[in-house]
């Protein structure tokens, strides 16, 4: 409960300096300050349990269903990381309550602050790699909040822009690693993941999974090259630098690495990634921070410097060494977060922090002065200071090195190498600023800030200082556990003694001191280091054209696919489709079957052929409409007649029949259309159907004849057997449209219906000008209904007629039935509004549709539900074979009353239609 | 087919079906009497409806699978958890839909009735049992959202989007047709359980017309999901349909996609796995790299979140392709937690715009912080859970999904799905940063009825909440599709 406490205060105790600002600053500052003393307390009442080596183990379950358990462990190293995070967040607060100007909203700043540190604390006391991922994360997003907190400046929005693209980029992959390594050990929990070394380094997954976790603690740690974001995060208030610079979000990575290093360390892939990025940062680094004007650019470099250096500790995998690595951590966070606060207070008192402005400061601030140099000393590595225990530490590591052979020279060199430069710029730190002649033109005129600002400094640079003089009796005990707890296993033989007598690292410590004082003054008096201008980082320009190019991409995709027009979407969609279809056929070879798919007889031959032609000249001419019309009916016609020939007479009648009202109607059209239709698209456009259409008929032909070619059942032969002992009838089609389908067909008549009631509703007093010229500026026709028609169409009505009640009669049995028989009499009742014109027509045939369309759904409804009346289901046909006198046998099934209806239906809604879309424009006539 | 004997339906297991039917001619038909004045009746009638079928569901709710209708309809418990989410969804829709149609002149009966035969049509997916079913809820959902794209007459952008929906959707239906009847035909079944049956006792797999069956079918399921490549028509009808519709779009048909790849895909193609899956690796790639990569360069909000839901539809193809129950129950998840998030994210669309104005550019939201700090801190929450940011449902809900397909070995697919997660998480927090980092543009106050802001609120919060615990929906989940 402890743990959770610990957690939990901060993350919900951030509520409170947003609540109490109202009563001051100080208050805002207090309610912040307790709310960090309070775990603090709680965390050091643990110190017995922990400095004796035990494990404080809790846990809740939270969401089982994917492994994430809320569970919380406390050993050495999270003791360790847990006391900096809560020791040096209680002395940031309180520096930040001095630091801040009255312009700025503390509240705000605490609130962030807290949170950050909440999500600090979940990290190091996560006994989840899930758990753990989740903090990781939420510290990316409360840092990102942190470093853009003077939201007023671009520098700092960009600063925390990309400081969160970074470290939440590099959490992804952490996310991704993490998934790998649960994977390969079946689950998320630290103690199991720790106890299953063999099986992780054995794993064929581990390279990548170890990339991948690196990638994220490499971003959050700043290596390189992930690490310009941090010198870019410098925008952010010092105290936040100070804090997530020194002994927080940036030491997450190395905690990482610290805390898997049992389970991770010793391969050799381990080894060359760990090690050799944190050699080329340490060096770097180091190198670049000489350069740097702003005296937080310079720290910020440091920094990633000394990051590197606690990589390669780590990297170099003996047991001393990941000694020497926790140690720097400790050390690091101490002087770092010193220097850090004491940069605050210079850019505070005297308004820069340009370090060819800042000179002889020292005659200012003795006081600030004397802080600095302390805790300067000790990043340089100066004997006496906790600098140079852990640097020593690591110069005797990087002798021990066995791994890279003839070349084991080349870590120490680099290691001394970046020991001379980071004397230079811990040199330069001190040296440009508080001596170096006077001031150049300060905002400000500076003096020692406010007592409090400087408490914090002074207990930390106290820290660095009884650590340098007395390690064996401060830092050791705290040492030897988190070190114990990273290393999984016993201790190594160290010795925290100052004084080895004369040995190699010494002598290297020697010359990088001297080394380093010299390369400072050469730079200085020599070189005019002022005067140096650096470029900004690769990394930086990499992330800004990435960025660049990863909107322009954007737009060029967005461009090519999504140009609004439906045309290309069509294209492109067929294109798709054709390649998906193309695909079985690659995959399985196009190739026919077994089974001969007949020969064709010569009847059939011609109306393929004349089938084909049509629609080709469909396509061909269809801007001249009316031609275009023409071929359209040939295509209809050859269709029907291809029904006959599969021995569908019906579908070839009612083909026949559609075919002739939808010609009707598509004339009518035509009347208020231009006659040919304009080009609209290029050449090139139309090439590029052309090949869509012909390879997609391509396609489809051959998926045709490959499965025409297959041995094959039809399901023709159960309609046949059932078709008079079902339906009582013998033409099965028609069986199975009113009989086993009828239910479909009930539901095709209200569709019919339904959209003659919609073409009524939407057309039906629609008037529209006709034209007294066609378009091609020609009279209509001076005789609009020609004797000879009109004639002609009257003796076909009753013709017609008794065709379309011995089709509806027959039906059942021979071909027929009652939408055929429907289309037959609207047809003919249609050929006399086209003979003898609406007036004429409509005076003598007074038929009201709508009624009809309700009377004919009706009785097809009512067939249905009579059914039920004799206890069988919905539509079920009843059926008897009656002899009438005249007309011979006539079978009479109850579906003959449901064709009735369907009859009824058909005629009224077509007639609705043609008659509606008919009126359009018609004159009045005279 | 055996006998032509007809068996009773059991109508009961259809109930809220053929309530919700019911209600929406019901309602189509007092509308026709309302008065403008009265027309709210329309919309608390159809609120009375969802809330109805959700009694109705729940009621009738058994552990047991039941199939009726001739085995073409099937009731379980995947489908009532499914449908429960429609109706709520759909609720909320009608809800924060009210004052936004009202302001412009839409607010009519059509709205609700198309919106509840859309629910109709997604209630006849989820339990469809045939693939003649799974048709027929699938176009009737087509055909409403069809018909409520063009519902704002006079505006181009609208009748132009209906207009592409409309064409593109038929032709992706009559791919779908196309391949279901290629599966007709080699098993003599439409069933999903007879067709599943005879698919898994297959002995070879290079049956071309089973090859192309799958083809056909993938092809027409990619195209209702707004999967890349068959994702054109996605943007240009989120951007211009009326916000109300494109909500609508955005949220509850997504589940009811869900729905449909399960039956579809998993019960009734399960013995082709080997086949579809690799088309769904690809369209799940495509889809993300896509999807989050047109994103960056929006201006439009909806555009952007329509192309945020083809990159999440991507995820969600990445569950269902694992082909385990995991994966499937992680799909499931990922998809009722993205339609409360999309619900939210259009939604603030809504609740921002006002009479004459609509608030649907990136700019729009500028300096939301300084406007309503409330309400940024909503989408603020929105946006970090569409990205996947720990701690939000979101991010479980990837990581769920994440997970199962590593557990499938296909831990390739997971970086590759991380790494555009990356990619994507830049523009949610793009919005993020507009909203908190800089100037206001429109300082007009907010103009939204107190009960959108209470649901606007509370669908934030749930999003929160759902972040700090979500077992109860995985286990929901799990529990649906054991």
């Amino acid at each position: 409960m402890t743990l959770l406490l610990i957690i939990l205060f901060p993350l919900l105790g951030a509520a409170l300096p947003a609540v109490a600002v109202r009563w001051g600053r100080n208050a805002s500052a207090g309610a912040a300050a307790g709310v960090t003393a309070i775990p603090l307390a709680l965390l050091l009442f643990e110190t017995p349990r922990v400095l004796a080596g035990g494990t404080i183990e809790a846990g809740w379950r939270w969401v089982p269903a994917i492994g994430l358990d809320l569970t919380f462990r406390l050993d050495g190293l999270g003791f360790l990381f847990a006391l900096l995070i809560l020791g040096i967040g209680l002395l940031v607060i309180l520096y930040a309550r001095y630091y801040l100007s009255q312009r700025d909203p503390v509240g705000r700043f605490y609130v962030f602050l807290l949170l950050f540190m909440g999500a600090m604390l979940g990290i190091v006391l996560s006994d989840n790699l899930l758990l753990l991922l989740v903090f990781w994360e939420l510290t990316s997003l409360s840092s990102f909040l942190l470093i853009g907190y003077w939201k007023h400046h671009a520098d700092a929005r960009q600063g925390a822009r990309m400081a969160l693209a970074i470290t939440g980029g590099g959490g992804l992959a952490l996310l991704a690693g993490v998934l790998l390594l649960g994977h390969i050990v079946g689950s998320f929990e630290l103690p199991v993941v720790l106890r299953s070394r063999e099986l992780i380094q054995g794993s064929p997954l581990y390279l990548p999974m170890l990339t991948l976790i690196l990638l994220g603690a490499f971003t959050k740690s700043a290596q390189f090259p992930f690490h310009f974001w941090l010198p870019h995060a410098m925008s952010a208030p010092t105290p936040v630098s100070a804090y997530l610079h020194s002994a927080t979000m940036v030491k997450a990575g190395v905690f990482l690495l610290a805390r898997l290093y049992p389970v991770l360390s010793g391969s050799d892939a381990w080894f060359y990634l760990v090690s050799g990025t944190g050699l080329v940062t340490l060096v770097f680094a180091a190198y670049v921070a000489m350069f740097k004007h702003d005296l937080k650019g310079l720290l910020a470099y440091s920094t990633i410097s000394h990051l590197g250096l606690i990589m390669l500790l780590f990297g170099l995998s003996t047991p001393l060494a990941a000694v020497a690595g926790v140690f720097h951590i400790i050390n690091h966070a101490t002087f770092k977060a010193s220097l850090f606060m004491a940069a605050g207070i210079i850019d505070h008192e005297s308004g820069s922090r340009d370090m060819r402005r800042l000179n002889g400061l020292w005659k200012y601030m003795p006081h600030t002065a004397t802080l600095a140099m302390v805790a300067a000393a000790s990043m340089a590595g100066v004997p006496l200071f906790n600098g140079f225990l852990s640097k020593e530490m690591f110069f005797t590591e990087a002798l021990e090195l066995h791994q890279t052979g003839t070349l084991w020279w080349i870590v120490p060199a680099a290691a001394t190498l970046a020991g001379v430069f980071a004397v230079a710029y811990s040199l330069r730190f001190i040296h440009d600023v508080f001596f170096n002649g006077e001031p150049v033109d300060l905002p400000r005129t500076p003096h020692e800030p406010p007592r409090w600002m400087k408490v914090p400094v002074e207990i930390l640079v106290v820290l660095c200082l009884l650590v340098g003089i007395f390690p064996a009796y401060t830092v050791a005990p705290l040492l030897n556990v988190a070190a114990g707890s990273v290393l999984g296993g016993p201790l190594p033989e160290f010795d925290l003694a100052i004084w080895h007598g004369f040995t190699f690292p010494l002598l290297m410590s020697v010359v990088a001191l001297s080394g380093g004082v010299l390369v400072y003054f050469a730079l200085q008096y020599r070189f005019n280091l002022h005067m140096i201008v650096q470029s900004p980082s690769p990394g930086r320009r990499f992330y800004n054209r990435g960025l660049a190019w990863l909107t322009g991409l954007s737009e060029i995709v967005t461009g090519g696919l999504q140009n609004g027009s439906l045309q290309r979407y069509l294209a492109l969609l067929v294109t798709v489709i054709l390649l998906a279809g193309a695909f079985p056929f690659w995959q399985l070879g196009w190739y026919s079957g077994s089974r001969s798919p007949g020969m064709m007889d010569g009847g059939s031959g011609v109306a393929w052929l004349l089938l084909v032609v049509s629609a080709a000249c469909t396509v061909i001419w269809h801007r001249q409409r009316l031609l275009a019309l023409v071929f359209v009916g040939v295509t209809g016609l050859m269709v029907s007649l291809i029904f006959v020939r599969f021995s569908a007479p019906d579908l070839a009648l009612t083909q026949i029949l559609v075919e002739v009202v939808s010609i009707i109607l598509l004339l009518l059209a035509l009347y208020l259309l231009p006659q040919t239709t304009p080009r609209e698209s290029s050449v090139t456009r139309r090439m590029r159907d052309a090949g869509l259409a012909v390879a997609a008929g391509l396609g489809a032909a051959g998926l045709v004849w490959a499965v025409l070619t297959r041995p094959q059942d039809t399901i023709s032969g159960f309609f046949l057997e059932q078709s008079v002992p079902g339906g009582g009838g013998s033409n099965v089609v028609n069986v199975i449209l009113v009989d086993f389908r009828g239910f479909d067909t009930f539901g095709e008549i209200i569709v019919l219906a339904i959209a003659a009631l919609g073409i009524y509703a939407m057309i039906g007093g629609l008037r529209v000008e006709r034209p007294a010229l066609d378009p091609a500026r020609r009279p209509w026709a001076a005789d609009s209904h020609p004797l000879l028609l009109r004639v002609a169409s009257r003796i076909l009505l009753p013709l017609a007629l008794m065709v379309s009640v011995y089709l509806l009669l027959r039906g059942h049995n021979e071909p027929g039935g009652g939408f055929i028989a429907g289309l037959v009499t609207a047809v003919a009742l249609i050929t006399q509004y086209l003979a003898s014109g609406i007036a004429w027509t409509e005076a003598r045939l007074r038929l009201d549709h709508q009624r009809m369309i309700g009377i004919g759904v009706l009785i097809a409804a009512l067939t249905g539900v009579a059914s039920w009346f004799f206890g069988a289901p919905f539509l079920t046909s009843a059926f008897a074979h009656w002899h009438l006198p005249v007309l011979g046998e006539l079978p009479l099934a109850s579906a003959m009353i449901f064709d009735l209806g369907v009859y009824l239906t058909v005629v009224a809604t077509t007639m609705l239609m043609l008659v509606t879309l008919g009126k359009i424009g018609a004159r009045e006539e005279v | 087919m055996s006998s032509m004997t007809f068996e009773m339906p059991n109508f009961a297991l259809a109930l809220p079906e053929i309530f919700v039917l019911s209600m929406a001619c019901l309602i189509l038909l007092i509308d026709l009497f309302l008065s403008d004045r009265n027309r709210v009746l329309t919309y608390l009638m159809s609120q009375a409806t969802l809330v109805g079928a959700a009694i109705l569901t729940v009621g009738l709710h058994s552990g047991e699978p039941q199939l009726t209708f001739g085995g073409s309809f099937i009731s379980d418990t995947m489908g009532d958890v499914l449908k429960v989410f429609i109706y709520l969804v759909t609720a909320v829709v009608f809800l924060y839909s009210r004052e936004y149609l009202r302001v412009r002149q839409l607010f009519t009966g059509e709205y609700f009735v198309l919106g509840l035969f859309g629910v109709l049509g997604m209630m006849v997916m989820v339990s469809a049992h045939s693939f003649l079913t799974i048709y027929l809820g699938l176009e009737l959902l087509s055909l409403s959202l069809y018909a409520m794209v063009a519902l704002q007459r006079d505006s181009v952008t609208a009748t132009e989007a209906a207009m592409k929906y409309f064409v593109l959707g038929s032709l992706a239906s009559g791919m779908l047709l196309y391949g279901l009847s290629m599966f007709y035909g080699v098993t003599g079944s439409l069933d999903i359980a007879e067709v599943g049956a005879y698919l898994k006792q297959l002995p070879g797999d290079n049956n071309i017309v089973l090859a192309f069956g799958v083809v056909f079918v993938v092809v027409g399921l990619a195209f209702k999901l707004g999967a890349v490549p068959f994702h054109m028509w996605v943007p240009d009808v989120y951007h211009g349909a009326p916000t109300s519709v494109t909500l609508y779009i955005g949220t509850a048909p997504k589940i009811a996609a869900f729905a449909m790849l399960m039956r579809l895909l998993v019960e009734g193609l399960g013995g082709l796995h080997v086949q579809w899956q690799d088309m769904l690796i690809l369209l799940a790639i495509v889809s993300m790299a896509v999807g989050n990569i047109i994103a960056i360069a929006q201006g439009n909000i909806k555009r952007m979140l329509a192309y945020s839901t083809i990159a999440h539809v991507g995820f969600l193809l990445l569950g269902v392709l694992t082909g385990t129950a995991n994966g499937y129950s992680s799909a499931m998840f990922y998809i009722i937690v993205y339609a409360i998030m999309a619900l939210g994210g259009f939604g603030m669309i809504m609740l921002l715009s006002r009479a004459g104005f609509e608030s649907d550019r990136i700019d729009d939201f500028k300096g939301l912080n300084d406007r309503s700090p409330w309400f940024a801190f909503i989408m603020l929450i929105l946006m970090i859970s569409m990205a996947g940011v720990p701690v939000s449902v979101g991010f479980w809900a990837k990581l769920a999904v994440l997970q199962a397909v590593v557990r499938a070995d296909m831990t390739w697919l997971a970086v590759v799905a991380v790494i555009f997660s990356v990619i994507g998480a830049y523009y949610y927090l793009r919005i993020v940063k507009v909203m908190y980092f800089d100037k206001a543009e429109e300082t007009a106050p907010l103009a939204s009825s107190f009960d959108m802001r209470v649901a606007m609120s509370a669908n934030g919060l749930a999003v929160f909440a759902l972040g700090v615990y979500p077992s109860a929906l995985t286990a929901l989940c799990a529990a649906a599709l054991k």
